[in-house]
């Protein structure tokens, strides 16, 4: 530690200095403050003292100040390991890794002795997934402390993760090899880290020897599950058959509803549910599983995937029975994956129509064992086959709204709870798909009074209010049920408590409605969260390794490096870059966050909708104002960090970005490295690639998409638009980039003009709406002026098709306010589109 | 419908459906303290029926259990806790709950030793009240004033884990002749128990109560669960 004398303190001040570091770390940062400023009015000069009031004041959310000051103790003491380690500590809490990192090196480089700073250090090197500078790092704190299990653990953990299995096994078998004595049998510790050594040597692929292993360790193992599953796992693998039909047997003993042990017990068994020659033991086997657990599913629902023909008929027949006498609300949602297969739609749909004629004493299905509603059994059966057919008619492979309706009013008639809102549910969702989306919200919210302290059902009617675009009735609905005394009111507590799916749909929903501040506002959120839940991990890296549960950790840690792999952050993502990729387009709807005259919304309207959205957010902030008042000091005198004012609710700011595409990628990137098979996806990295001219990433998810669904309307209109940009840009592109779009790309397409490509597509699928959209918008991309009127006829026509669906002709309506069609095929379009859905809101936005 | 092991990637959807359901929501991050410091325990339900709509459908929750070991149980005794627990409204009456609690249960006495298990429950709600104590045996052991953030009362309640002791006996006392009873099972069912039945040790000393800094997880105060 080489400091110049001016950084050496007196005693009496190293002695407040000493203070000053224990009221860091118990969190009482006044006194801390005050001792700190104490030492400074005698040595202003002093850096570590700066450094550490910088670290409090930093606590304290004072950011700027403490970067300042913290900035001004390292010119003061350059050679002082704490203002560094403080420096590092400030950018780690501004979530600038690489900084941080670079800190903490400096401190260790000037105190390679220091636990704390190592440790530090380490813990963002496996935050970053520096696993070689994780290893290095460990390998350094187990030197310093071999007697700690944990740090024998963590290296093995960083070798684990850095792909060294070898070397992991290796570290923990050193350590195996320094117990003197073997460990007590209730040392969870111990238990974990031989399963996790025992994990390792089955990844390495060396079943056997896990196997081995494992039998070495089953004794002491205290997680039973594990040991059963993984022997059952490792039997199967080295084909020891008889062995693993005994450990899946085993499994099921214990836990009949899990479908990875009957497959297990299949394979152990030899048999194959493709082969019709094992069906008739499959059967058995899973009957004799149903036999032995009256109250399990699994062995049940099971055997109706891989059953054909009269078999099935029976099966289902059964299961059917079972499912109606005791009233189990969800025996179409059990059943409603096999409708993939028409015969098997088929003979359920007759299978429940000839049930409906029965009455349920015929049948002797009502034995008295069975735990049903409390309702008297004719009703319950009764229930339970409207119920079902009115679902049946609903879902679209087998959809008959009207007969739909028929019998959801008959189930509801026969209704005899005033409570149970479940048919209603199903009510409003019939209306969701008759296009009455206005309906829908409206029977959603009248499901929901009949039973007001469940929150199932007043988050379904705040999701059917959004869908309808009822924001603030949507918040209303849910604050019902948030935390009263949560900052922002009911938003506030539903971002606080990241509740993914509200934010997402609001801000669809404020999209639909063209407000694009607002709507990004949302999408923003969810980037957020998903920022936060990324955070979140940070702690566990110490954590876990204290309790020493390491498995779990590994799972976790993987779990994070997948994590906007999740269809949440994809969904929110998808509407994010198109809303980047429209501000691209048009800058003007930066300067209000509205769409402009093309949207659906009138000018009057969106002035509406804006003012409205004002009123909502300044309520809003005046709420949070007013809980913030209320809020009573926290107790630890000021631990709590203040949390950051929004000074952008309703997203104005961000929709002025100069810089939309950049913003895009931020979104696109996890996209196409977690979720390319993902055809959505692919697509939307076309949009942002070919605006920022970047030719070959925009080739390559062209590509990619083609390769996913070759067919999809899309891949024509990009492959269209592909071509016509680079045909505009071709002289000026660099000759490797030229050539490696000609041979991967150009050399295989025809070689006509593209308008003639595109009006050939046209003639080939006419029959298909989705498909004469994507032409009409490659025509728009090519020529679009001369072409709106015959391109507008040809949507309108299109309603005239058999296959178009509601969606479709949804999608057609925005096309033709994409084009800016003229007003009168608008109206006629809506026309002819309430003649087919005559219950949906064509040309009446709400 | 699955039930099976909570897995760290389950945690964006099991607090859906924890919101969906319940009034008392956590962080994600309190979620994770769960499944990474009693992996054992924690239970999901899991809708395997579901036709699959994207290459990276996540497993659809439908209900959960989020359990843990009581850190310093103030009686000296182990004893697991559940968290939270519920069930979508579309999938009730399939015994999921049940079902649930049963495989939570047992891992906390066979991995942790718990002698018992408590839970609290709000005085109103009745249909939750009727499930712990009729289907499931747990027992009112009093009422705790102001439990809830909204100032409701709440019962606690608790069940004794002792037939899943005797049940281990009654595996002991029949292995060998038991066909279904898988030797990965029964070798370690044996040596695994030997120790409780041996003694005919209630309590098995287990490191589970020591401080490890959780107070910094645990974001939520507990009395709002």
């Amino acid at each position: 530690m080489a400091q110049t004398n001016s950084q050496i303190l007196p005693s009496k001040e190293a002695t407040l200095f000493r203070h000053l570091v224990q009221n860091y770390e118990t969190k009482q940062y006044k006194k801390g403050i005050k001792g700190a400023d104490q030492i400074l009015r005698k040595h202003p000069n002093h850096g570590d003292t700066q450094a550490m009031k910088a670290l409090i004041l930093s606590n304290q959310g004072k950011t700027d100040e403490a970067f300042e000051l913290c900035r001004l103790a390292l010119k003061n003491a350059m050679k002082s390991h704490v203002c560094w380690h403080v420096y590092g500590l400030l950018y780690r809490g501004q979530k600038n890794y690489e900084e941080a990192i670079k800190a903490y090196r400096f401190a260790l480089r000037l105190d390679p002795e220091s636990v704390q700073i190592q440790r530090d250090l380490a813990l963002l090197q496996v935050h970053m997934r520096d696993y070689q500078g994780y290893v290095q790092s460990r390998r350094q704190m187990l030197q310093a402390k071999p007697g700690l299990r944990q740090n024998w653990t963590a290296l093995a953990i960083g070798l684990h993760l850095s792909g060294d299995l070898a070397g992991a096994e290796d570290v923990l078998n050193k350590f195996e090899e320094t117990l003197n004595q073997a460990p007590s049998k209730s040392d969870m510790e111990h238990a974990e880290a031989v399963l996790y050594k025992n994990s390792i040597i089955a990844e390495s692929g060396d079943v056997a020897r896990a196997l081995e292993h494992l039998d070495t360790i089953s004794k002491t193992a205290l997680d039973r599950l594990a040991i059963m599953e993984l022997r059952a796992k490792y039997v199967l693998n080295l084909d020891r058959k008889e062995e693993a039909q005994k450990a899946y047997r085993a499994l099921l003993a214990r836990n009949p509803e899990k479908r990875e042990y009957y497959d297990g017990l299949e394979k152990a068994l030899g048999l194959n549910r493709a082969s019709k020659a094992d069906h008739a033991k499959l059967r058995d086997m899973y009957h004799s599983y149903a036999e032995e657990n009256q109250r399990a599913d699994a062995p049940r629902r099971i055997p109706l995937d891989f059953e054909e023909g009269d078999n099935f008929k029976q099966l289902a027949e059964k299961y059917l029975r079972r499912m109606f006498t005791k009233g189990v609300p969800s025996a179409f949602a059990n059943l409603k994956q096999l409708y993939s297969d028409a015969s098997k739609k088929e003979t359920i749909r007759s299978l429940v129509e000839d049930l409906a004629k029965e009455e349920p004493q015929a049948n002797g299905t009502t034995g008295g064992s069975h735990k049903t509603n409390g309702h008297h059994p004719t009703v319950t059966w009764q229930l339970s086959i409207n119920y079902f057919l009115a679902q049946h008619y609903d879902y679209y492979l087998s959809r008959d709204l009207k007969k739909a309706q028929d019998f959801i009013e008959k189930t509801i008639s026969l209704n005899p709870s005033k409570t149970d809102y479940t048919f209603n549910m199903t009510r409003a969702r019939i209306q969701k798909h008759l296009g009455n989306i206005g309906a829908a919200s409206k029977e959603m919210n009248a499901a929901r009074e009949m039973d007001l302290k469940d929150r199932y059902i007043n988050t379904k009617c705040a999701k059917y209010q959004l869908r309808n675009n009822e924001h603030q009735a949507a918040i209303e609905t849910m604050g019902m049920f948030t935390r009263k005394e949560a900052v922002g009111g009911p938003l506030g507590d539903l971002l606080d408590m990241q509740c993914v799916w509200f934010v997402t749909e609001d801000g669809e929903s404020y999209f639909r409605e063209g407000n694009l501040s607002l709507a990004l506002k949302r999408f923003r959120s969810v980037y957020e969260m998903f920022e936060t839940w990324t955070e979140d991990q940070f702690d566990f890296h110490t954590f876990s390794l204290r309790k020493g549960m390491v498995r779990a950790y590994v799972d976790m840690i993987r779990w994070e490096d997948d994590l906007r792999k999740h269809p949440f952050f994809t969904r929110a993502a998808l509407s994010a870059i198109r809303i980047y990729c429209l501000l691209h387009d048009l800058p003007s709807r930066a300067t209000d966050g509205q769409l402009n005259s093309s949207s659906e919304l009138s000018e009057a309207d969106k002035k509406k909708a804006a003012k409205k959205a004002r009123k909502e957010a300044e309520k809003a902030e005046a709420e949070r104002k007013a809980a913030a008042a209320k809020k009573p000091q926290s107790k630890a005198d000021d631990g709590a960090e203040a949390k950051k004012e929004d000074t952008d609710p309703l997203g104005l700011e961000l929709v002025k970005t100069q810089k939309p595409l950049e913003e895009a990628m931020k979104f696109l990137t996890p996209l196409l490295d977690l979720s390319p098979k993902n055809i959505d996806v692919q697509f939307s990295g076309f949009e942002v690639y070919i605006r920022r001219k970047n030719y070959l990433p925009a080739l390559k998810c062209l590509l990619a998409a083609s390769s996913i669904d070759s067919e999809h309307p899309k891949c024509h209109e990009m492959g269209i638009r592909f071509q016509h940009a680079l045909s505009k840009v071709q002289e000026a592109l660099p000759s490797q980039i030229k050539d490696v779009i000609e041979s991967t790309y150009l050399s295989k397409v025809p070689k006509t003009p593209l308008a003639e490509q595109n009006e050939a597509f046209l003639a080939r699928h006419q029959s298909s709406a989705r498909h004469i959209q994507a032409a009409v918008r490659t025509r728009q991309a090519l020529r679009a002026e001369e072409s709106t009127v015959q391109s507008a006829q040809k949507l309108v026509e299109s309603l005239q098709l058999d296959s178009i669906t509601l969606a479709d002709a949804e999608e057609g309506s925005r096309l033709l306010d994409e084009i800016q069609a003229d007003a009168h095929v608008k109206s006629d379009y809506a026309e002819a589109a309430n003649k087919r859905w005559p219950d949906a809101a064509f040309g009446v936005k709400a | 419908m699955d039930i099976r092991l909570i897995r760290s990637s389950d945690i964006p959807h099991v607090q859906q459906t924890n919101i969906t359901n319940l009034p008392e929501n956590y962080f994600c991050k309190y979620y994770m303290y769960h499944a990474l410091s009693w992996p054992q325990l924690s239970y999901v339900a899991v809708d395997v029926s579901r036709p699959q709509k994207t290459p990276y459908d996540a497993p659809k929750i439908v209900g959960y259990v989020l359990a843990k070991m009581e850190e310093d149980p103030s009686d000296g005794v182990q004893h697991g806790h559940i968290t939270s627990l519920s069930v979508m409204r579309t999938h009730r009456r399939l015994g999921l709950a049940e079902k649930l609690m049963r495989q939570s249960q047992r891992a906390m006495y066979e991995t942790y030793g718990a002698v018992y298990v408590s839970l609290h429950v709000r005085v109103s709600n009745v249909a939750a009240l009727a499930l712990y104590r009729d289907t499931l045996g747990f027992k009112v052991g009093g009422t705790e004033a102001n439990y809830y953030a909204d100032g409701e009362d709440a019962f606690s309640m608790r069940m004794d884990l002792d037939y899943l002791r005797d049940e281990a006996d009654e595996a002991d006392d029949t292995d060998g002749e038991v066909q279904d009873e898988g030797e990965g099972e029964g070798s370690a069912g044996k040596n695994g128990e030997g120790e409780a039945v041996a003694g005919k040790e209630k309590m098995r000393k287990v490191k589970v109560g020591r401080q490890l800094g959780v107070g910094e997880l645990v974001e939520r105060n507990e009395a709002a669960a």
